[in-house]
């Protein structure tokens, strides 16, 4: 069967009253979540999964994946309107969406960064919908050793690409796969590092460890800033719209240059963080009124926002097709699909071909619900920042700790959250990265069986991984990643760019 | 040095680099110990359960290991402060609030603990300049508390642990029925 027919048939999936409201709902929760301090996509997402077990599949993805995408584009509203960004990946977007803001220009910065942020998401829907299937089909040849050596090759990418020292982003890594092999072994059945605890034998979720290390962590961390909102106003007119639309074909190539950046940032581990920075130095590097950039450029909005959604969205790729999340939020998602009794990689193509179209006919229409969304309510969702921090804050605590104590109903994943929530405030303020952490402890189990089969069938002996080509440039190319910060600056040495210590302190 | 410059300074940056290093250090290492009670060698069936999370331990523990050496290399250039007396003052105003919640929670059931909490950060909210009113106070907290158990215990069915009082309450009107 082809794609479109494929596509056509989810959509008839999906085109039903009640998956259209749920969509709303996810996107206006998502929004929420994106705006709201403390709160942000993985763990809305995280927060959101004890309410889909008792929903099917499709409906419980639909409404997980439009709070990513309201989450997405909640993100840019309080980084042009309040400075602050929402969301890590919508940072950039404040360099020239507040200076927008303060000109007056709000209604058009956010209308360009929503209509961009709408171009990157569908170009990542494309790239999934005609990538995927194909993908799939491939990765149905793969077997153990090639399985852990994808696996090995996305956590090395995370190591060796990392802005963070890349020893740092080992440790976390580290902590996640510890939490992921606490509990029950799924191979001998005994049970492993519980120290005869009962309140471990389930194992740490790793719902709990989000909650705790974005939520309460980032709230640490939001209170320690001194928190002051000082937002512009602003309305948005369909005039404004239609006189921005009518200017963002002038920037396409700067559209097509930051959604090729965003797919590629999205397939690879790097995700909607890393992305958009790029997209935006390159944007800056590049463009013909760089002068004006930093002081309100619409090109440094636009670039950013369609890098930042466009690998949001194709951080769904190698989640569905490989079972490796690109992003902390799809890591998140990837455990609620294997909490729901699904397969996450190839063989999801084959068996769940129901839940698969439904899901990427859901991600086109669930884009272009949440741009009609947010259009329509951006003024709301401002004034929700104006409301006083302490009200807001203690709710998210409350909600933090409901959603942690519903993934068990157990009190001691609450006080887990507290012990990880002291943990991400110091993670973020010493440059842990925080995502590698919880990409270990969805990952972790996957990755031991795939490791412990291919020892399995090797005997013991590592040689496994260089068994035959595929799986040999798979492994070498991951050793390749792990090294990358010694390659590249051994490269640099022989060619004699000298560049200076490149060891500075971190004062954070 | 950074002590008698930054006066408001509560502690290096090295000292909590160090902290956490060994905090992660002592992970490896209980995670090593508890995959060698499990056998980390190759049984009848191939790999025993501890074999793959040892060498989890291990790295974490060698990492950690490498993060303090690299901490005790740039000693002086992180001399920095790590947190000023104040800030800290603030994470700490909302942290043992936090932590009180969380404690109290088995107790009094997460309905009465939360309502109690939103209220007290309410009340202890300073930098307004005119504080909340006790009916704004009381609005909010027992709103707040009422629209999380409609949504998760009635529309969703995820059932929160209501603690003594809840289970009075429900004792109360099954008696009445």
């Amino acid at each position: 069967m082809s794609e479109f027919d494929s596509l056509l048939q989810g959509m008839n999936l999906i085109l039903t009253p009640g998956h259209i409201g749920l969509m709303v709902v996810g996107v206006l929760l998502g929004i929420l979540v994106g705006v709201l301090p403390g709160l942000g996509a993985p763990n809305g997402v995280a927060l959101l999964l004890p309410i889909t077990f008792t929903m099917s599949p499709v409906s419980a993805i639909i409404l997980l994946s439009c709070m990513y995408w309201g989450a997405l584009f909640g993100g840019s509203i309080t980084s042009i309107l309040f400075n602050i960004p929402g969301e890590p990946s919508s940072v950039a977007t404040t360099f020239d969406g507040y200076p927008m803001a303060r000109e007056g220009r709000a209604a058009e910065a956010l209308t360009a960064a929503f209509s961009s942020a709408l171009i990157g998401a569908l170009a990542g829907v494309l790239l999934l919908t005609f990538l995927s299937t194909r993908i799939a089909e491939f990765a149905m040849t793969f077997s153990s050793p090639e399985f852990f050596a994808v696996y090995l090759l996305a956590f090395c990418t995370f190591i060796g690409m990392s802005k963070n020292p890349p020893l740092k982003t080992v440790v976390a890594m580290m902590i996640g796969f510890a939490m992921a092999a606490v509990g029950m072994d799924t191979v001998s059945g005994n049970l492993r590092l519980t120290f005869d605890q009962p309140a471990l034998m389930t194992g740490i979720s790793f719902e709990v460890a989000v909650i705790g290390l974005f939520g309460i962590g980032e709230i640490l961390c939001t209170v320690e800033e001194g928190l002051v909102f000082r937002g512009e106003h602003a309305r948005i007119t369909p005039m404004v719209i239609l006189r921005t639309w009518a200017k963002l074909p002038r920037y396409w190539f700067t559209i097509l240059r930051s959604t090729v950046v965003g797919c590629w940032m999205g397939v690879t581990p790097g995700g909607p963080t890393a992305a958009s920075f790029m997209s935006y130095s390159i944007a800056r590097r590049f463009s013909k009124n760089r002068d004006n950039f930093g002081k309100g450029e619409i090109e440094g909005v636009i670039a950013p926002e369609t890098a930042d959604h466009a690998a949001g969205t194709s951080a769904l790729l190698p989640m569905l097709t490989l079972g490796i999340p690109g992003s902390a939020t799809a890591a998140v998602m990837l455990g609620g699909l294997m909490i729901w009794g699904l397969h996450p990689g190839p063989t999801l193509f084959a068996e769940q071909h129901d839940f698969v179209w439904g899901l990427i006919a859901s991600m086109y229409l669930g884009n272009v619900v949440s741009l009609l969304v947010v259009l329509a309510t951006v003024p709301l969702f401002a004034s929700i920042l104006r409301i006083p921090f302490s009200i807001i804050a203690p709710i998210i605590i409350m909600v933090c700790a409901i959603g942690a104590y519903s993934v068990h109903n157990s009190m001691f994943d609450v006080l887990l959250m507290l012990g990880f929530g002291a943990l991400g405030y110091l993670f973020k303020k010493l440059g842990y990265p925080i995502a590698p952490l919880v990409l270990a402890a969805v990952l972790g189990d996957k990755a031991e069986d795939a490791f412990r089969q291919s020892m399995l069938f090797s005997d013991g002996h590592l040689g496994i991984f260089w068994s035959n080509p595929l799986v040999g440039s798979l492994t070498t190319a991951a050793l390749l990643m792990l090294f990358w910060p010694l390659i590249s600056a051994g490269i640099k040495t022989a060619f004699g760019w000298r560049n200076r210590h490149p060891i500075k302190p971190k004062t954070l | 040095m950074a002590h008698s410059s930054h006066s408001s300074s509560l502690v290096c940056t090295r000292w909590v680099e160090l902290g956490l290093a060994l905090f992660t250090l002592l992970i490896g290492a209980v995670v090593m110990s508890g995959s060698v009670e499990q056998g980390i060698g190759w049984g009848d069936a191939g790999p025993e359960p501890g074999y793959f999370p040892f060498y989890i331990g291990l790295l974490l523990a060698t990492a950690s290991l490498a993060n303090g050496v690299l901490t005790l290399i740039r000693w002086k250039p992180l001399s920095t402060s790590f947190v000023s007396r104040g800030a800290f003052r603030q994470v700490l105003s909302v942290f043992i609030p936090i932590a009180l919640f969380v404690c109290a929670m088995p107790f009094s059931g997460i309905y009465v603990a939360s309502a109690v909490f939103i209220a007290w950060f309410m009340w202890r909210d300073k930098v307004r300049a005119k504080p909340y009113g006790k009916p704004m106070i009381v609005a909010v907290s027992v709103g707040a508390v009422l629209a999380s158990y409609l949504i998760f215990d009635l529309w969703f069915k995820v059932p929160l642990d209501a603690g003594p009082m809840g289970d009075w309450i429900a004792m109360a009107g099954r008696s009445l029925r």
